[in-house]
């Protein structure tokens, strides 16, 4: 079966698929995922080959049960692969045990979760800074002020997260996870658990942070909309790569997406039928 | 309901599987007590049913009207008749001495006792002893033992010795005088001599065994019997003759009634203390299982249950958890009371035990309604608080459960004022012992006082031991983020810490009370015992001259003794009565003065204190006797003896009668005074009771007529008894601390389960395996900590306020702190609360972070 049922791009290569001149922040290399054997097998990522490219924020998207969140998975290191490799720089995440995935996740990889999880005990300070302290570090000031001013949380430090609303509180999880100047954030759904406008505004955030601040943010949604915020979004199916949308809109995404759903029946032609630019 | 109660423990299974064990161990101790009491009962009754031998019946009779045994023996169907009697003398051998049971040969039917050695007297000078007896006199068959026996004689009594022959050793294989240490037997005809002699008359005969005929029906020899005695064959009359069966349990009722129900009460009451600690346990259990069942309880409400039926659904489930806990707590009782037995039998125990525990209705089902109750009863709080979940909350985003309900007014109220009363009676009763020399009534007071303390302590622990748990919380939070994440977590539900902590506190401040007090209770007393009796042990010559002093003790024997293994400085004294005067005229006639060196005798003494003030030119007298004689310090005497006469100047000393002088003025005073005794100081770490031991025996081999006294071996005694208790007693509170850290570690693993995805978000977030193990090992410790430390504070408070209100009266009361043992504690408690940690963590580290991204 043809899974590139929307090429973006001219070059072949799977290595070139990202539009980006700059070095790849993270990549994977024939990534695959099984989960049970024999009859019950699942294939959740079938050699997955891609980049994500640093200083950009790339929206990996797809139906329930795509491989969309399982990808995210083994490139944060959260859970082994099957098969293949995944970096984050140059550092293979594949090849490393327990501990050196924990301080990997520590130093190098930020996370922002649906369900903010946030530790109810601690304010919102304290959850900030969290992970510089897990890793014995010390905050660093001019960051943090940076951060809570971008993201408006100067005036809820001192809350505790049942006391923020539910934006609130994912900003502070986005704070959270950038406060250790990672390399890469990873948020898994970061709007899926609020309202529309809150979830505009973290959107907004998300984006900020990466046309201002210079961070890398790979997110997994199936929300059209906040694709639509991404710089590009990534069309997963079925355990494979199905395409690519640069500069998304969210008419745009969806007929992406449509096209994704098609895929049971033969497909020709390109799903940019309403004419929105796809692709470089 | 019942299907959806049995649906939701399958699923909880492990939790109510840990809550439970604290029910099987209160249920255990419970049931396990029971059965104790019975096999003591047991016992007792064995032990006399024993002492009729193989009697069939048992005639009684009254001292006014006593039986004829010959008239008895004459009975149609009556094989053999002994009566049931004993009397007692001192034997002894040489320095040996042993306070002894005697009685009288019977027919061989009716003598308990079997002869391992030699045979029965059958002569007046013949005597059988049991075989421990000849061991610690030291004597065998053929040889004579002295008999120091009391002859009373119109109102006069005088002390006769006499010198049987010990003719066999004896045996007692069922205990049948194993209350009284064995019994040795003379012939029929001195046992009576000796018994008439003891209370200068004949004694009459109220008891016989007697031993039916073979082939004659029982029932109606002893229908017979009752003829003949003119009496019934039930012992509602004053006469009687009845079974030996029936006059066993009679007796053993009669001699452990009061007993056994003592027993049963002092030991039931720690059985009381484990399951109130286990309620609490089961309590937190409950509280944790409904709070993460809010949504399954909602989604019930919502599909129609009403609230009624969820509250009854926590009942059941604690009624099926506490009813299989108990019926496993009464098997687990019974299997280490019967375990016990075979120790006990294996250790070869001079009671004679029986082989089996008898399971009685009451072991079993006391301890199963008891279980039972406790475990519903603490379910009531959790099945209310099911009650009052909203269906609406079936509906809501699952997040973590929320449980952090205010505590009452009422209740601040009530533990307040509890607190505050209960620690001004404490402190009352601590007044009313000590200042006011008045224990009767600070004693009830202290008790009442520190019970009603203690149940505000506990019933308002969950107001402010939340606030201790943050203080030492921001103290370990100081050493790094490991350590602030545990602080915070022990504080995230202040009931729940509050509760697992307080049924630590329980069972330690108990601890810490019991080892405080006896400390204290040993300083006070030995204190008071130094100050009264300031020398290990004193030998003294026994021998007399003619005119009334005492002979000089022998020098060889003197070296002997000191050379004893375990005796560490001795001194030599001189034991003089001398003619004291003073300007006023005669002090006294025969004021007693023993004559010591003050150097040498400060090393031998307990106390040095009491030969301060001795010097040559002053008599160092007691202050009891300065006060009888009216003297002071600073006043002059004149003492005088046969040879000699010495002015002194008077000092007034610690100890009470007795009066101390320098060795160099009794030169002057009496120069062929000779040494009478010496004292002697004992080495701290050797065992009093054995050393004293030695040094009776030197004497005795001596052949010289000397005295061993001195409160080593008392005290060694005394020792042993305050030991003994606290042995005991804390062993008995040892279960109530087991339960409570089991409550710890129950505690923990709920809450980790509860916190399943916070716990992958940490990990994602780059918490690493190490710090989440460090994480709930930190939490562990604050909840034991802060449980152990207070209650080891609250203990040594109850322990010297005890001690104060009890001891006072015996003179300054030392409060001691028993810091090995309160060390021991703490440590105990830290390193369960460590270990409580593992298990939890193990299933923490489950968690793979995946799951904090998880959304259900």
């Amino acid at each position: 079966m043809d899974t590139t049922v929307y090429v973006p791009i001219d070059d072949d290569a799977p290595g070139a698929v990202a539009p980006s001149d700059q070095t790849p922040a993270v990549r994977a290399r024939a990534l695959t995922k099984t989960y049970g054997t024999g009859q019950a097998q699942v294939r959740a990522l079938d050699g997955v080959d891609v980049d994500f490219a640093a200083g950009r924020f790339t929206a990996i998207m797809g139906p329930s049960g795509s491989g969309k969140s399982t990808l995210m998975h083994l490139l944060a290191g959260l859970d082994s692969a099957t098969r293949g490799q995944a970096f984050l720089g140059s550092t293979d995440v594949t090849a490393l045990g327990d501990k050196a995935l924990t301080r990997l996740r520590r130093d190098r990889v930020g996370f922002v979760f649906q369900q903010f999880n946030l530790l109810p005990m601690f304010t919102a300070e304290q959850n900030i800074t969290l992970p510089v302290e897990l890793a014995g570090g010390t905050v660093d000031r001019a960051w943090f002020d940076t951060l809570v001013t971008t993201l408006g949380l100067s005036e809820r430090l001192t809350h505790r997260p049942s006391e923020l609303s539910g934006g609130q509180q994912q900003r502070v999880a986005v704070a959270r996870a950038l406060i250790a100047q990672p390399e890469v954030v990873f948020a898994d759904e970061p709007t899926g658990n609020l309202d529309s406008r809150a979830g505009v505004e973290v959107l907004s955030f998300l984006r900020r942070s990466v046309r201002e601040l210079g961070r890398t943010i790979i997110m997994v949604t199936h929300d059209p909309t906040a694709a639509a915020y991404a710089d590009r979004v990534v069309l997963i199916a079925d355990g494979r790569i199905a395409g690519e949308i640069s500069d998304p809109t969210p008419e745009a995404v969806l007929a992406g997406l449509d096209a994704l759903r098609s895929l049971e029946a033969p497909v020709t032609g390109t799903p940019s039928d309403d004419g929105t630019p796809a692709g470089a | 309901m019942l299907r959806i109660t049995l649906a939701q423990m399958r699923r909880s299974a492990g939790r109510l599987a840990a809550a439970g064990v604290a029910i099987v161990i209160g249920t255990a101790f419970v049931a396990a007590t029971l059965l104790a009491s019975g096999v003591i009962t047991r016992t007792t009754y064995d032990s006399i049913a024993a002492q009729y031998g193989d009697a069939d019946l048992v005639v009684g009779a009254t001292t006014d009207d006593p039986l004829d045994l010959d008239a008895l023996a004459a009975t149609d169907g009556v094989a053999a008749v002994a009566p049931v009697t004993s009397t007692d003398a001192e034997l002894t051998d040489g320095g040996r001495s042993v306070y002894q049971s005697i009685v009288p040969t019977a027919d061989e039917r009716l003598m308990p006792l079997e002869v391992t050695e030699g045979a029965m007297p059958s002569a007046a000078d013949e005597i059988a002893l049991p075989t421990e007896v000849a061991d610690r006199l030291g004597v065998g068959v053929g040889e004579t033992v002295d008999v120091h026996r009391d002859v009373v004689d119109d109102g006069s009594w005088q002390q006769v010795t006499e010198s049987p022959t010990v003719v066999g050793l004896l045996d007692d294989p069922f205990g049948a005088y194993a209350r009284t240490g064995g019994a040795a037997v003379v012939d029929p005809a001195t046992y009576t001599t000796w018994q008439s002699d003891r209370w200068g008359e004949p004694v009459a005969v109220t008891e016989a065994a007697v031993v039916v005929a073979d082939g004659t029906d029982v029932a109606e020899t002893q229908a017979a019997l009752a003829e003949t005695v003119g009496g019934s064959t039930s012992t509602d009359a004053p006469r009687w003759a009845v079974t030996t069966d029936e006059r066993a349990a009679e007796s053993a009722a009669e001699l452990t009634g009061g007993q056994d129900l003592m027993f049963l009460v002092f030991v039931l009451t720690f059985a009381a203390i484990a399951l109130v600690v286990a309620g609490l346990v089961i309590a937190n259990t409950f509280q944790v299982l409904v709070a993460q069942r809010a949504r399954t309880l909602a989604l019930l409400r919502c599909v129609g249950a009403d609230k009624a039926q969820v509250g009854r659904g926590v009942l059941t489930e604690a009624a099926i958890l506490g009813l299989v806990a108990s019926v496993a707590g009464v098997l687990l009782g019974t299997a280490l009371g019967q375990a016990a037995l075979w120790v006990a039998h294996a250790l070869d125990v001079p009671v004679p035990l029986p082989g089996t525990v008898t399971l009685t209705w009451q072991v079993v089902v006391v301890p199963v309604l008891v279980g039972t109750l406790v475990t519903v009863g603490a379910a009531l709080v959790p099945a209310r608080v099911a009650t009052r979940v909203a269906p609406l909350a079936a509906l809501r985003p699952a997040d973590s459960p929320t449980t952090s309900r205010r505590a009452g007014k009422v209740r601040l109220v009530l533990s307040l004022l509890a607190t505050v009363v209960g620690f001004g009676l404490l402190g009352a009763g601590a007044a009313l012992g000590t200042a006011w020399q008045e224990p009767t009534l600070g004693l009830p007071a202290g008790i009442a006082g520190g019970a009603l303390s203690f149940v505000g302590v506990a019933v308002g622990a969950v107001f402010w031991l939340p606030k201790v748990a943050a203080a030492a919380g921001r103290l370990v939070g100081a050493s790094g983020p490991t350590a602030r994440l545990a602080a915070a977590n022990t504080l995230r539900n202040p009931r729940r810490t509050a509760t697992t902590s307080t049924a630590l506190l329980i069972g330690v401040t108990l601890v810490a009370m019991m080892t405080t007090g006896a400390a204290s209770a040993r300083t006070s007393l030995t204190a008071a015992m130094d100050e009264q009796f300031p020398v290990d042990v004193v030998v003294t010559s026994a021998e007399y001259g003619a005119g009334g002093e005492q002979a000089a003790l022998a020098d060889e024997l003197r070296a002997d003794v000191a050379a004893v293994d375990g005796v560490g400085a001795t001194t030599d004294v001189s034991e003089i009565l001398v003619q004291a005067t003073s300007g006023a005229g005669s002090v006294a006639n025969w004021l007693p003065l023993t004559a010591i060196d003050p150097g040498a005798g400060a090393e031998a003494l307990n106390s040095p204190d009491v030969l301060a003030g001795l010097e040559p030119g002053t008599v160092l007298v007691g202050h009891d006797q300065a006060q009888d004689l009216g003297l002071g310090s600073g006043d002059t005497v004149e003492l005088t003896d046969t040879d000699g006469a010495v002015t002194v100047t008077v000092a007034v000393g610690a100890s009470g009668y007795t009066n101390y002088l320098t060795t160099d003025d009794l030169a002057a005073l009496s120069p062929d005074a000779p040494v009478t005794g010496m004292y002697l100081a004992l080495d701290d770490d050797v065992d009093a009771a054995s050393a004293v031991g030695a040094i009776q025996d030197v004497v005795a081999d001596s052949g010289e007529s000397a005295q061993v006294t001195g409160i080593a071996s008392q005290r060694a005694l005394f020792d042993q008894v305050i030991d003994t208790m606290l042995g005991i007693v804390v062993g008995l509170l040892a279960v109530a601390v087991v339960i409570a850290l089991i409550g710890v570690a129950n505690t923990l693993s709920l809450s980790v389960i509860e916190r399943r995805r916070e716990s992958a978000t940490l990990r994602a977030i780059g918490l690493s395996k190490a710090q989440l193990r460090g994480m709930l090992a930190i939490e562990g410790l604050l909840i034991a900590g802060v449980g152990a430390v207070l209650g080891v504070v609250l203990g040594l408070v109850y322990g010297w306020a005890g001690a104060a209100a009890a001891l006072g009266i015996m003179g300054d009361v030392a409060l001691s702190v028993p810091w090995l043992e309160v060390g021991l504690v703490l440590l105990v408690a830290l390193l369960a609360g460590l270990v409580a940690s593992v298990a939890p963590a193990r299933t923490a580290l489950k968690a793979s972070p995946v799951e904090a991204l998880a959304t259900e």
